[in-house]
Protein backbone atom coordinates (compact mmCIF):
# COMPACT_ATOMS: atom_id res chain seq x y z
CA UNK A 1 0.00 0.00 0.00
CA UNK A 2 1.20 3.48 -0.80
CA UNK A 3 0.32 6.66 1.04
CA UNK A 4 0.53 9.75 -1.13
CA UNK A 5 -0.52 12.43 1.28
CA UNK A 6 -2.25 13.21 4.54
CA UNK A 7 -4.19 16.23 5.80
CA UNK A 8 -5.92 17.32 9.01
CA UNK A 9 -8.47 20.14 9.01
CA UNK A 10 -9.75 21.72 12.19
CA UNK A 11 -13.30 22.85 12.87
CA UNK A 12 -12.59 26.26 11.42
CA UNK A 13 -11.86 24.64 8.08
CA UNK A 14 -8.19 25.38 8.48
CA UNK A 15 -5.58 22.89 7.37
CA UNK A 16 -3.58 22.27 10.54
CA UNK A 17 -1.40 19.49 9.22
CA UNK A 18 -0.32 18.39 5.77
CA UNK A 19 2.26 16.01 4.51
CA UNK A 20 3.02 14.73 1.04
CA UNK A 21 5.21 11.79 0.27
CA UNK A 22 6.19 12.35 -3.29
CA UNK A 23 9.37 11.76 -5.12
CA UNK A 24 11.02 15.03 -5.92
CA UNK A 25 14.02 15.68 -8.12
CA UNK A 26 16.14 15.93 -4.99
CA UNK A 27 14.39 13.14 -3.25
CA UNK A 28 13.31 13.87 0.28
CA UNK A 29 13.11 10.73 2.29
CA UNK A 30 9.61 9.92 3.41
CA UNK A 31 8.58 6.86 5.25
CA UNK A 32 6.36 5.75 2.42
CA UNK A 33 8.18 6.79 -0.69
CA UNK A 34 6.31 5.49 -3.65
CA UNK A 35 7.67 2.52 -5.53
CA UNK A 36 7.72 3.59 -9.14
CA UNK A 37 6.58 0.23 -10.43
CA UNK A 38 3.04 0.83 -9.24
CA UNK A 39 2.51 4.04 -11.10
CA UNK A 40 0.18 3.89 -14.01
CA UNK A 41 2.22 4.96 -16.98
CA UNK A 42 -0.42 7.22 -18.37
CA UNK A 43 -0.07 9.99 -15.86
CA UNK A 44 3.53 10.95 -16.10
CA UNK A 45 4.23 8.98 -12.96
CA UNK A 46 2.26 11.23 -10.72
CA UNK A 47 -1.48 11.07 -10.16
CA UNK A 48 -3.12 14.22 -11.50
CA UNK A 49 -4.41 15.33 -8.15
CA UNK A 50 -0.88 16.02 -6.99
CA UNK A 51 -0.42 18.20 -9.96
CA UNK A 52 2.95 18.85 -11.44
CA UNK A 53 1.76 22.37 -12.06
CA UNK A 54 2.59 25.40 -9.98
CA UNK A 55 -0.14 24.61 -7.57
CA UNK A 56 1.17 24.71 -4.04
CA UNK A 57 0.33 22.35 -1.21
CA UNK A 58 -1.81 25.15 0.17
CA UNK A 59 -3.94 25.06 -2.94
CA UNK A 60 -4.13 21.28 -2.70
CA UNK A 61 -5.33 21.52 0.86
CA UNK A 62 -8.03 24.00 -0.14
CA UNK A 63 -9.15 21.84 -3.02
CA UNK A 64 -9.30 18.78 -0.84
CA UNK A 65 -11.20 20.56 1.90
CA UNK A 66 -13.74 21.84 -0.60
CA UNK A 67 -14.16 18.38 -2.05
CA UNK A 68 -14.63 16.48 1.19
CA UNK A 69 -16.82 19.21 2.64
CA UNK A 70 -19.18 19.09 -0.32
CA UNK A 71 -19.15 15.31 -0.49
CA UNK A 72 -19.92 14.84 3.15
CA UNK A 73 -22.79 17.33 2.90
CA UNK A 74 -24.14 15.63 -0.18
CA UNK A 75 -23.87 12.22 1.50
CA UNK A 76 -25.86 13.47 4.46
CA UNK A 77 -28.49 14.99 2.24
CA UNK A 78 -28.97 11.79 0.30
CA UNK A 79 -28.39 9.17 2.98
CA UNK A 80 -29.62 10.99 6.06
CA UNK A 81 -27.77 12.67 8.95
CA UNK A 82 -26.24 9.42 10.13
CA UNK A 83 -24.72 8.52 6.81
CA UNK A 84 -21.07 9.32 6.42
CA UNK A 85 -18.73 9.66 3.55
CA UNK A 86 -15.92 7.15 3.83
CA UNK A 87 -13.82 7.22 0.67
CA UNK A 88 -13.82 7.70 -3.06
CA UNK A 89 -11.78 6.26 -5.86
CA UNK A 90 -10.45 7.73 -9.01
CA UNK A 91 -8.49 5.77 -11.55
CA UNK A 92 -5.32 7.15 -9.94
CA UNK A 93 -5.84 7.31 -6.23
CA UNK A 94 -8.20 6.65 -3.36
CA UNK A 95 -9.22 9.33 -0.87
CA UNK A 96 -10.02 8.17 2.65
CA UNK A 97 -12.02 10.35 5.00
CA UNK A 98 -12.75 10.37 8.71
CA UNK A 99 -14.51 13.15 10.57
CA UNK A 100 -14.95 13.40 14.33
CA UNK A 101 -18.17 14.69 15.90
CA UNK A 102 -16.17 17.85 16.66
CA UNK A 103 -15.71 18.39 12.92
CA UNK A 104 -12.04 17.59 12.78
CA UNK A 105 -11.39 16.09 9.39
CA UNK A 106 -8.72 13.54 8.56
CA UNK A 107 -7.94 12.91 4.89
CA UNK A 108 -5.53 10.40 3.43
CA UNK A 109 -4.73 9.75 -0.22
CA UNK A 110 -3.42 6.33 -1.12
CA UNK A 111 -3.06 4.13 -4.16
CA UNK A 112 -6.28 2.66 -5.52
CA UNK A 113 -5.66 -0.86 -4.24
CA UNK A 114 -5.35 0.20 -0.63
CA UNK A 115 -7.85 -1.28 1.83
CA UNK A 116 -10.06 1.02 3.88
CA UNK A 117 -8.02 3.38 6.04
CA UNK A 118 -10.94 4.47 8.17
CA UNK A 119 -9.74 2.60 11.23
CA UNK A 120 -6.22 3.90 10.75
CA UNK A 121 -7.49 7.48 10.55
CA UNK A 122 -9.57 6.92 13.66
CA UNK A 123 -6.53 5.56 15.47
CA UNK A 124 -4.51 8.58 14.41
CA UNK A 125 -7.20 10.72 16.00
CA UNK A 126 -7.42 8.71 19.22
CA UNK A 127 -3.83 7.77 19.84
CA UNK A 128 -1.92 10.66 18.33
CA UNK A 129 -4.11 13.71 17.88
CA UNK A 130 -5.82 13.49 21.27
CA UNK A 131 -2.96 11.99 23.23
CA UNK A 132 -0.27 14.39 22.05
CA UNK A 133 -2.22 17.31 20.70
CA UNK A 134 -5.29 17.81 22.81
CA UNK A 135 -4.04 16.58 26.16
CA UNK A 136 -0.85 18.59 25.96
CA UNK A 137 -1.53 20.88 28.85
CA UNK A 138 1.12 23.51 28.46
CA UNK A 139 -0.60 26.85 27.81
CA UNK A 140 -0.12 28.11 24.26
CA UNK B 1 1.51 22.61 65.49
CA UNK B 2 2.37 26.21 65.18
CA UNK B 3 0.70 28.44 62.71
CA UNK B 4 3.04 29.19 59.88
CA UNK B 5 2.54 32.68 58.49
CA UNK B 6 2.11 31.39 54.95
CA UNK B 7 -0.34 28.89 56.22
CA UNK B 8 -2.86 31.49 57.15
CA UNK B 9 -2.06 33.63 54.16
CA UNK B 10 -2.69 30.84 51.73
CA UNK B 11 -5.45 28.96 53.39
CA UNK B 12 -7.80 31.37 54.77
CA UNK B 13 -9.71 33.50 52.43
CA UNK B 14 -12.27 33.91 55.07
CA UNK B 15 -11.90 36.70 57.53
CA UNK B 16 -12.84 34.67 60.55
CA UNK B 17 -10.39 32.75 62.70
CA UNK B 18 -8.36 30.28 60.74
CA UNK B 19 -7.42 27.84 63.38
CA UNK B 20 -7.26 25.02 60.94
CA UNK B 21 -4.57 22.63 61.90
CA UNK B 22 -5.45 21.39 65.31
CA UNK B 23 -2.48 19.07 65.30
CA UNK B 24 -4.55 16.30 63.83
CA UNK B 25 -4.92 14.87 67.28
CA UNK B 26 -8.65 15.16 67.58
CA UNK B 27 -11.08 14.01 64.98
CA UNK B 28 -11.29 17.34 63.30
CA UNK B 29 -11.41 17.17 59.56
CA UNK B 30 -8.55 18.79 57.78
CA UNK B 31 -10.99 20.58 55.60
CA UNK B 32 -9.70 22.28 52.57
CA UNK B 33 -9.03 25.72 51.25
CA UNK B 34 -11.94 28.07 51.29
CA UNK B 35 -12.88 27.14 54.78
CA UNK B 36 -12.02 27.77 58.35
CA UNK B 37 -13.58 24.70 59.78
CA UNK B 38 -13.58 25.07 63.48
CA UNK B 39 -16.72 23.55 64.83
CA UNK B 40 -17.47 26.77 66.62
CA UNK B 41 -17.65 28.75 63.41
CA UNK B 42 -20.14 26.49 61.69
CA UNK B 43 -23.35 27.76 63.31
CA UNK B 44 -23.02 30.68 60.92
CA UNK B 45 -23.20 28.38 57.93
CA UNK B 46 -26.36 26.79 56.66
CA UNK B 47 -26.21 23.02 56.42
CA UNK B 48 -28.40 20.71 54.36
CA UNK B 49 -31.14 18.95 56.31
CA UNK B 50 -29.68 15.60 55.29
CA UNK B 51 -26.48 16.68 57.06
CA UNK B 52 -24.27 16.07 54.08
CA UNK B 53 -21.43 18.09 55.52
CA UNK B 54 -17.76 17.43 55.90
CA UNK B 55 -18.34 16.69 59.58
CA UNK B 56 -20.78 13.90 58.85
CA UNK B 57 -18.85 12.06 56.21
CA UNK B 58 -15.96 9.79 56.98
CA UNK B 59 -12.57 11.20 56.21
CA UNK B 60 -11.41 7.92 54.74
CA UNK B 61 -14.30 7.83 52.34
CA UNK B 62 -12.14 9.08 49.49
CA UNK B 63 -9.06 7.19 50.57
CA UNK B 64 -9.13 4.71 47.74
CA UNK B 65 -11.30 6.77 45.41
CA UNK B 66 -10.01 7.38 41.93
CA UNK B 67 -10.67 9.92 39.22
CA UNK B 68 -9.41 10.09 35.69
CA UNK B 69 -5.91 11.28 35.13
CA UNK B 70 -7.19 13.46 32.32
CA UNK B 71 -9.32 15.48 34.75
CA UNK B 72 -6.24 16.22 36.76
CA UNK B 73 -4.33 17.15 33.61
CA UNK B 74 -7.08 19.56 32.56
CA UNK B 75 -7.28 21.23 35.97
CA UNK B 76 -3.53 21.43 36.32
CA UNK B 77 -3.24 22.94 32.88
CA UNK B 78 -5.79 25.61 33.75
CA UNK B 79 -3.88 26.30 36.94
CA UNK B 80 -0.66 26.79 34.98
CA UNK B 81 -2.40 28.91 32.36
CA UNK B 82 -3.99 31.10 34.97
CA UNK B 83 -0.76 31.47 36.89
CA UNK B 84 1.13 32.32 33.73
CA UNK B 85 -1.14 35.25 32.95
CA UNK B 86 -0.20 36.88 36.22
CA UNK B 87 3.54 36.46 36.30
CA UNK B 88 6.65 37.66 34.58
CA UNK B 89 9.17 34.97 33.82
CA UNK B 90 9.82 31.40 34.71
CA UNK B 91 10.95 31.93 38.29
CA UNK B 92 7.85 33.88 39.08
CA UNK B 93 5.65 31.19 37.57
CA UNK B 94 7.40 28.46 39.53
CA UNK B 95 7.05 30.50 42.69
CA UNK B 96 3.35 30.82 42.12
CA UNK B 97 2.89 27.10 41.42
CA UNK B 98 4.90 26.38 44.54
CA UNK B 99 2.58 28.62 46.55
CA UNK B 100 -0.44 26.79 45.23
CA UNK B 101 1.00 23.45 46.26
CA UNK B 102 1.97 24.60 49.72
CA UNK B 103 -1.48 24.49 51.40
CA UNK B 104 -2.00 21.02 49.93
CA UNK B 105 1.10 19.83 51.73
CA UNK B 106 -0.21 21.08 55.07
CA UNK B 107 -3.51 19.25 54.61
CA UNK B 108 -2.03 16.09 53.22
CA UNK B 109 0.20 15.94 56.27
CA UNK B 110 -2.82 15.90 58.57
CA UNK B 111 -4.40 13.29 56.38
CA UNK B 112 -1.27 11.13 56.44
CA UNK B 113 -1.00 11.30 60.23
CA UNK B 114 -4.65 10.62 60.69
CA UNK B 115 -4.46 7.56 58.49
CA UNK B 116 -1.22 6.10 59.71
CA UNK B 117 -2.54 6.59 63.21
CA UNK B 118 -5.90 4.98 62.70
CA UNK B 119 -4.46 2.06 60.79
CA UNK B 120 -1.68 1.26 63.25
CA UNK B 121 -3.92 1.30 66.29
CA UNK B 122 -7.47 0.52 65.51
CA UNK B 123 -8.93 2.37 68.46
CA UNK B 124 -6.34 5.03 69.00
CA UNK B 125 -8.98 7.69 69.33
CA UNK B 126 -10.90 6.01 72.10
CA UNK B 127 -10.40 7.51 75.50
CA UNK B 128 -9.03 4.41 77.18
CA UNK B 129 -6.22 3.71 74.80
CA UNK B 130 -3.31 4.88 76.89
CA UNK B 131 -1.06 2.27 75.36
CA UNK B 132 -1.61 3.33 71.80
CA UNK B 133 1.48 4.62 70.13
CA UNK B 134 1.49 8.33 69.37
CA UNK B 135 1.38 9.35 65.73
CA UNK B 136 4.88 9.06 64.48
CA UNK B 137 5.55 12.66 63.66
CA UNK B 138 9.10 12.85 62.43
CA UNK B 139 11.48 14.67 64.74
CA UNK B 140 14.59 14.27 62.66
CA UNK B 141 15.24 15.09 59.01
CA UNK B 142 15.68 11.52 57.83
CA UNK B 143 12.32 10.17 59.02
CA UNK B 144 10.70 13.25 57.51
CA UNK B 145 12.33 12.56 54.18
CA UNK B 146 11.20 8.94 54.32
CA UNK B 147 7.68 10.11 55.05
CA UNK B 148 7.79 12.22 51.88
CA UNK B 149 9.58 9.69 49.72
CA UNK B 150 7.25 6.87 50.77
CA UNK B 151 3.79 7.52 52.24
CA UNK B 152 3.26 11.00 50.77
CA UNK B 153 4.30 9.92 47.29
CA UNK B 154 2.13 6.81 47.54
CA UNK B 155 -0.86 8.83 48.64
CA UNK B 156 -0.46 11.22 45.74
CA UNK B 157 0.96 9.09 42.98
CA UNK B 158 0.41 5.46 44.02
CA UNK B 159 4.11 4.74 44.14
CA UNK B 160 7.21 5.77 46.06
CA UNK B 161 9.62 8.37 44.75
CA UNK B 162 12.61 6.98 42.89
CA UNK B 163 15.55 8.22 44.94
CA UNK B 164 16.51 10.02 48.08
CA UNK B 165 19.94 11.55 48.44
CA UNK B 166 21.94 13.80 50.71
CA UNK B 167 24.14 16.51 49.29
CA UNK B 168 27.73 15.28 49.07
CA UNK B 169 29.13 18.78 49.31
CA UNK B 170 30.43 19.74 52.77
CA UNK B 171 29.28 23.28 51.97
CA UNK B 172 25.65 22.29 51.88
CA UNK B 173 24.87 19.67 54.49
CA UNK B 174 21.34 21.08 54.67
CA UNK B 175 20.50 19.99 51.11
CA UNK B 176 18.63 16.82 50.23
CA UNK B 177 17.31 15.55 46.93
CA UNK B 178 14.21 13.52 46.17
CA UNK B 179 14.01 12.24 42.61
CA UNK B 180 10.99 11.33 40.55
CA UNK B 181 11.90 9.78 37.20
CA UNK B 182 8.60 10.65 35.60
CA UNK B 183 6.47 13.10 37.60
CA UNK B 184 2.80 12.40 37.12
CA UNK B 185 1.89 16.08 37.15
CA UNK B 186 4.03 16.61 34.06
CA UNK B 187 2.53 13.74 32.08
CA UNK B 188 0.62 16.01 29.76
CA UNK B 189 2.84 19.07 29.98
CA UNK B 190 5.20 19.66 27.10
CA UNK B 191 7.10 22.81 27.79
CA UNK B 192 8.27 24.76 24.73
CA UNK B 193 11.97 24.70 24.08
CA UNK B 194 12.54 28.33 24.95
CA UNK B 195 11.09 27.63 28.39
CA UNK B 196 13.18 24.52 28.98
CA UNK B 197 14.15 25.68 32.45
CA UNK B 198 10.56 25.58 33.60
CA UNK B 199 9.38 22.62 35.57
CA UNK B 200 5.70 22.64 36.48
CA UNK B 201 6.39 20.10 39.19
CA UNK B 202 7.14 23.27 41.18
CA UNK B 203 3.59 22.59 42.32
CA UNK B 204 4.76 19.33 43.91
CA UNK B 205 7.75 21.16 45.38
CA UNK B 206 5.22 23.40 47.09
CA UNK B 207 3.40 20.37 48.45
CA UNK B 208 6.66 19.05 49.89
CA UNK B 209 7.40 22.43 51.39
CA UNK B 210 3.99 22.42 53.05
CA UNK B 211 4.63 19.00 54.53
CA UNK B 212 8.04 20.07 55.86
CA UNK B 213 6.70 23.28 57.36
CA UNK B 214 3.74 21.47 58.81
CA UNK B 215 6.12 19.14 60.62
CA UNK B 216 8.12 22.06 61.93
CA UNK B 217 10.98 21.76 59.45
CA UNK B 218 11.46 25.11 57.82
CA UNK B 219 12.59 24.43 54.26
CA UNK B 220 12.75 25.76 50.72
CA UNK B 221 11.92 23.22 48.05
CA UNK B 222 12.39 23.59 44.31
CA UNK B 223 11.95 21.34 41.26
CA UNK B 224 14.70 20.91 38.68
CA UNK B 225 14.90 19.16 35.33
CA UNK B 226 17.58 16.48 35.34
CA UNK B 227 16.77 14.44 32.26
CA UNK B 228 18.54 11.22 31.46
CA UNK B 229 18.36 9.28 28.24
CA UNK B 230 15.95 6.83 29.76
CA UNK B 231 13.94 9.39 31.75
CA UNK B 232 13.53 12.61 29.77
CA UNK B 233 11.18 14.02 32.40
CA UNK B 234 13.34 13.17 35.40
CA UNK B 235 12.87 15.76 38.11
CA UNK B 236 14.92 16.40 41.21
CA UNK B 237 13.27 18.10 44.16
CA UNK B 238 15.89 20.01 46.08
CA UNK B 239 15.09 20.48 49.77
CA UNK B 240 17.11 23.11 51.62
CA UNK B 241 16.48 23.11 55.33
CA UNK B 242 16.82 26.29 57.35
CA UNK B 243 19.54 26.98 59.92
CA UNK B 244 17.21 26.48 62.86
CA UNK B 245 16.43 22.98 61.63
CA UNK B 246 20.10 22.14 61.27
CA UNK B 247 20.83 23.48 64.77
CA UNK B 248 18.05 21.37 66.21
CA UNK B 249 19.35 18.30 64.38
CA UNK B 250 22.64 18.64 66.24
CA UNK B 251 20.90 18.91 69.61
CA UNK B 252 18.66 15.94 68.90
CA UNK B 253 21.61 13.95 67.63
CA UNK B 254 23.42 14.50 70.94
CA UNK B 255 20.26 13.64 72.86
CA UNK B 256 20.02 10.38 70.97
CA UNK B 257 16.65 11.16 69.42
CA UNK B 258 16.03 9.37 66.18
CA UNK C 1 -29.74 5.10 22.95
CA UNK C 2 -31.32 4.36 26.32
CA UNK C 3 -30.15 5.63 29.69
CA UNK C 4 -29.24 2.14 30.82
CA UNK C 5 -27.17 1.55 27.72
CA UNK C 6 -25.35 4.83 28.31
CA UNK C 7 -24.72 3.77 31.91
CA UNK C 8 -23.29 0.47 30.73
CA UNK C 9 -20.98 2.18 28.29
CA UNK C 10 -19.84 4.56 31.02
CA UNK C 11 -19.13 1.75 33.47
CA UNK C 12 -17.27 -0.25 30.87
CA UNK C 13 -15.13 2.68 29.76
CA UNK C 14 -14.31 3.63 33.33
CA UNK C 15 -13.11 0.09 33.99
CA UNK C 16 -11.15 -0.45 30.82
CA UNK C 17 -10.12 2.74 29.10
CA UNK C 18 -9.46 5.35 31.76
CA UNK C 19 -6.05 6.10 33.28
CA UNK C 20 -6.71 6.76 36.93
CA UNK C 21 -5.27 8.94 39.62
CA UNK C 22 -5.83 9.38 43.33
CA UNK C 23 -9.05 11.33 43.75
CA UNK C 24 -7.79 13.40 46.65
CA UNK C 25 -5.02 14.93 44.54
CA UNK C 26 -7.62 16.16 42.07
CA UNK C 27 -10.00 17.33 44.78
CA UNK C 28 -7.34 19.26 46.63
CA UNK C 29 -5.91 20.70 43.45
CA UNK C 30 -9.31 22.04 42.47
CA UNK C 31 -9.60 23.43 45.99
CA UNK C 32 -6.40 25.42 45.64
CA UNK C 33 -7.59 26.78 42.31
CA UNK C 34 -10.80 28.11 43.84
CA UNK C 35 -8.95 29.41 46.90
CA UNK C 36 -6.46 31.19 44.67
CA UNK C 37 -9.26 32.83 42.69
CA UNK C 38 -11.02 33.94 45.86
CA UNK C 39 -7.78 35.48 47.02
CA UNK C 40 -6.94 37.14 43.70
CA UNK C 41 -10.43 38.58 43.31
CA UNK C 42 -10.73 39.71 46.93
CA UNK C 43 -13.64 37.37 47.57
CA UNK C 44 -15.69 38.92 44.78
CA UNK C 45 -17.56 35.65 44.37
CA UNK C 46 -19.45 36.67 41.26
CA UNK C 47 -16.13 37.23 39.56
CA UNK C 48 -14.83 33.90 40.92
CA UNK C 49 -17.88 32.16 39.44
CA UNK C 50 -17.11 33.81 36.12
CA UNK C 51 -13.46 32.78 36.19
CA UNK C 52 -14.35 29.19 37.06
CA UNK C 53 -16.81 29.10 34.20
CA UNK C 54 -14.15 30.43 31.85
CA UNK C 55 -11.62 27.82 32.96
CA UNK C 56 -14.26 25.17 32.50
CA UNK C 57 -14.97 26.41 29.00
CA UNK C 58 -11.30 26.07 28.06
CA UNK C 59 -11.25 22.60 29.53
CA UNK C 60 -14.49 21.58 27.84
CA UNK C 61 -13.23 22.48 24.39
CA UNK C 62 -10.37 20.00 24.80
CA UNK C 63 -12.06 17.48 27.05
CA UNK C 64 -14.64 16.68 24.37
CA UNK C 65 -11.90 15.29 22.14
CA UNK C 66 -10.66 13.03 24.90
CA UNK C 67 -14.23 12.01 25.57
CA UNK C 68 -14.85 11.11 21.93
CA UNK C 69 -11.54 9.33 21.59
CA UNK C 70 -12.22 7.18 24.63
CA UNK C 71 -15.91 6.55 24.11
CA UNK C 72 -15.93 6.27 20.35
CA UNK C 73 -19.58 7.29 20.32
CA UNK C 74 -21.09 9.09 17.40
CA UNK C 75 -23.38 12.05 17.18
CA UNK C 76 -26.38 12.04 19.54
CA UNK C 77 -29.79 11.77 17.90
CA UNK C 78 -31.40 14.37 20.16
CA UNK C 79 -30.87 16.49 23.25
CA UNK C 80 -32.25 13.80 25.56
CA UNK C 81 -29.60 11.42 24.36
CA UNK C 82 -27.00 14.15 24.82
CA UNK C 83 -28.09 14.56 28.44
CA UNK C 84 -27.62 10.84 29.12
CA UNK C 85 -24.27 10.90 27.38
CA UNK C 86 -23.11 13.75 29.61
CA UNK C 87 -24.40 12.25 32.84
CA UNK C 88 -23.72 8.56 32.37
CA UNK C 89 -20.64 8.54 30.16
CA UNK C 90 -19.00 11.98 30.45
CA UNK C 91 -19.16 12.49 34.20
CA UNK C 92 -18.46 8.80 34.67
CA UNK C 93 -15.22 8.62 32.77
CA UNK C 94 -13.79 11.87 34.11
CA UNK C 95 -15.06 11.96 37.68
CA UNK C 96 -16.47 8.48 38.29
CA UNK C 97 -19.92 9.83 39.12
CA UNK C 98 -23.26 9.60 37.33
CA UNK C 99 -25.52 12.52 38.16
CA UNK C 100 -29.24 12.01 37.66
CA UNK C 101 -30.93 13.55 34.63
CA UNK C 102 -34.33 14.93 35.50
CA UNK C 103 -36.80 17.85 35.40
CA UNK C 104 -37.16 17.98 31.62
CA UNK C 105 -39.23 20.75 30.14
CA UNK C 106 -41.95 19.62 27.77
CA UNK C 107 -40.05 20.84 24.71
CA UNK C 108 -37.10 18.61 25.69
CA UNK C 109 -34.75 21.57 25.64
CA UNK C 110 -33.98 21.90 29.35
CA UNK C 111 -33.00 19.42 32.02
CA UNK C 112 -31.38 19.24 35.43
CA UNK C 113 -28.39 17.27 36.61
CA UNK C 114 -28.66 16.26 40.26
CA UNK C 115 -25.34 15.43 41.86
CA UNK C 116 -25.50 12.88 44.65
CA UNK C 117 -21.73 12.88 44.78
CA UNK C 118 -19.31 15.59 43.80
CA UNK C 119 -15.65 14.75 44.17
CA UNK C 120 -14.63 18.35 43.56
CA UNK C 121 -16.47 19.40 46.72
CA UNK C 122 -15.19 16.67 49.02
CA UNK C 123 -13.60 18.19 52.17
CA UNK C 124 -15.08 21.58 51.34
CA UNK C 125 -16.78 24.07 53.53
CA UNK C 126 -17.46 27.55 52.19
CA UNK C 127 -16.11 30.58 54.07
CA UNK C 128 -18.33 31.70 56.88
CA UNK C 129 -18.37 35.33 55.83
CA UNK C 130 -22.09 35.74 55.35
CA UNK C 131 -21.70 36.01 51.57
CA UNK C 132 -20.05 32.90 50.15
CA UNK C 133 -23.07 30.70 50.77
CA UNK C 134 -25.22 33.17 48.84
CA UNK C 135 -22.83 34.06 46.05
CA UNK C 136 -20.19 31.42 45.36
CA UNK C 137 -20.94 28.40 43.17
CA UNK C 138 -18.02 26.26 44.19
CA UNK C 139 -18.33 23.77 41.33
CA UNK C 140 -19.10 26.37 38.67
CA UNK C 141 -16.29 24.99 36.53
CA UNK C 142 -18.73 22.22 35.50
CA UNK C 143 -20.97 24.75 33.75
CA UNK C 144 -18.09 25.97 31.63
CA UNK C 145 -16.96 22.44 30.83
CA UNK C 146 -20.39 21.53 29.48
CA UNK C 147 -20.64 24.76 27.53
CA UNK C 148 -17.22 24.32 25.93
CA UNK C 149 -17.61 20.63 25.22
CA UNK C 150 -21.05 20.89 23.66
CA UNK C 151 -20.11 23.90 21.57
CA UNK C 152 -17.51 21.69 19.90
CA UNK C 153 -20.23 19.27 18.88
CA UNK C 154 -22.41 22.03 17.47
CA UNK C 155 -24.63 22.73 20.44
CA UNK C 156 -24.88 26.09 22.10
CA UNK C 157 -26.09 25.63 25.64
CA UNK C 158 -26.50 27.59 28.83
CA UNK C 159 -25.75 26.01 32.19
CA UNK C 160 -25.93 27.22 35.77
CA UNK C 161 -26.27 25.85 39.25
CA UNK C 162 -29.56 26.34 41.05
CA UNK C 163 -28.64 24.67 44.34
CA UNK C 164 -25.62 23.26 46.14
CA UNK C 165 -25.28 21.29 49.36
CA UNK C 166 -22.32 23.51 50.19
CA UNK C 167 -24.81 26.37 50.42
CA UNK C 168 -26.98 24.42 52.79
CA UNK C 169 -29.36 23.18 50.08
CA UNK C 170 -30.51 19.58 50.21
CA UNK C 171 -29.38 18.83 46.69
CA UNK C 172 -26.78 19.97 44.23
CA UNK C 173 -28.53 20.76 40.99
CA UNK C 174 -27.40 22.19 37.68
CA UNK C 175 -29.79 23.45 35.03
CA UNK C 176 -28.84 22.95 31.38
CA UNK C 177 -30.66 24.54 28.44
CA UNK C 178 -30.18 24.04 24.74
CA UNK C 179 -29.98 27.40 23.02
CA UNK C 180 -29.49 26.25 19.43
CA UNK C 181 -27.64 23.89 17.17
CA UNK C 182 -24.67 25.56 15.53
CA UNK C 183 -24.09 25.44 11.77
CA UNK C 184 -20.85 24.05 10.42
CA UNK C 185 -18.19 26.58 9.81
CA UNK C 186 -17.63 27.17 6.13
CA UNK C 187 -14.21 27.56 4.64
CA UNK C 188 -13.28 31.20 4.15
CA UNK C 189 -14.30 32.57 0.75
CA UNK C 190 -11.67 32.51 -1.91
CA UNK C 191 -10.28 35.90 -2.67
Amino acid sequence: MVVYSFYIFDRHAECIYKRRWLPRPTSISGKASRPTSEIPSSSNGVPPVFGQSDRTTDDDAKLIFGTVFSLRNMVRKLGGEDDSFVSYNTSQYKLHYYETPTNIKFVMLTDVKSPSMRVALQQIYINLFVEYGVLDSYPR
Amino acid sequence: MSQHPRHSAMLSISTSNSNLANAGADKQQPSQNVSTPTQSSSPGLRVPSNRKTIYDRHLNRSRTAELSRASFAFLFSEMVTYAQRRVTGIQDLEKRLNEQGYPLGLRLLDLLFYRTMSSSTSSSLSSSSTSSSPPNRPLRILPLLHLIHGPLWRLLFQRSADALEHSVSPETPNEYMITDNDPLVNTYISVPREMSMLNCAAFVAGIIEGVCDGCGFEAKVSAHNQPTEMWPGRTVFLLRFGDSVMEREKVLERAGVR
Amino acid sequence: MSTTKASRIGEELWKTRVDKINAELVTLTYGTIVAQLCQDYDSDYNEVNKQLDKMGYNIGMRLIEDFLAKSNVGRCANFRETADMIAKVGFKIFLNISPTVTNWTSDNNQFSLIFEENPLADFVELPDDGRAQDELWFSNIFCGVLRGALEMVQMQIEAHFVSDVLRGDDTTEMRVSLVRYIEDEMPPEEE
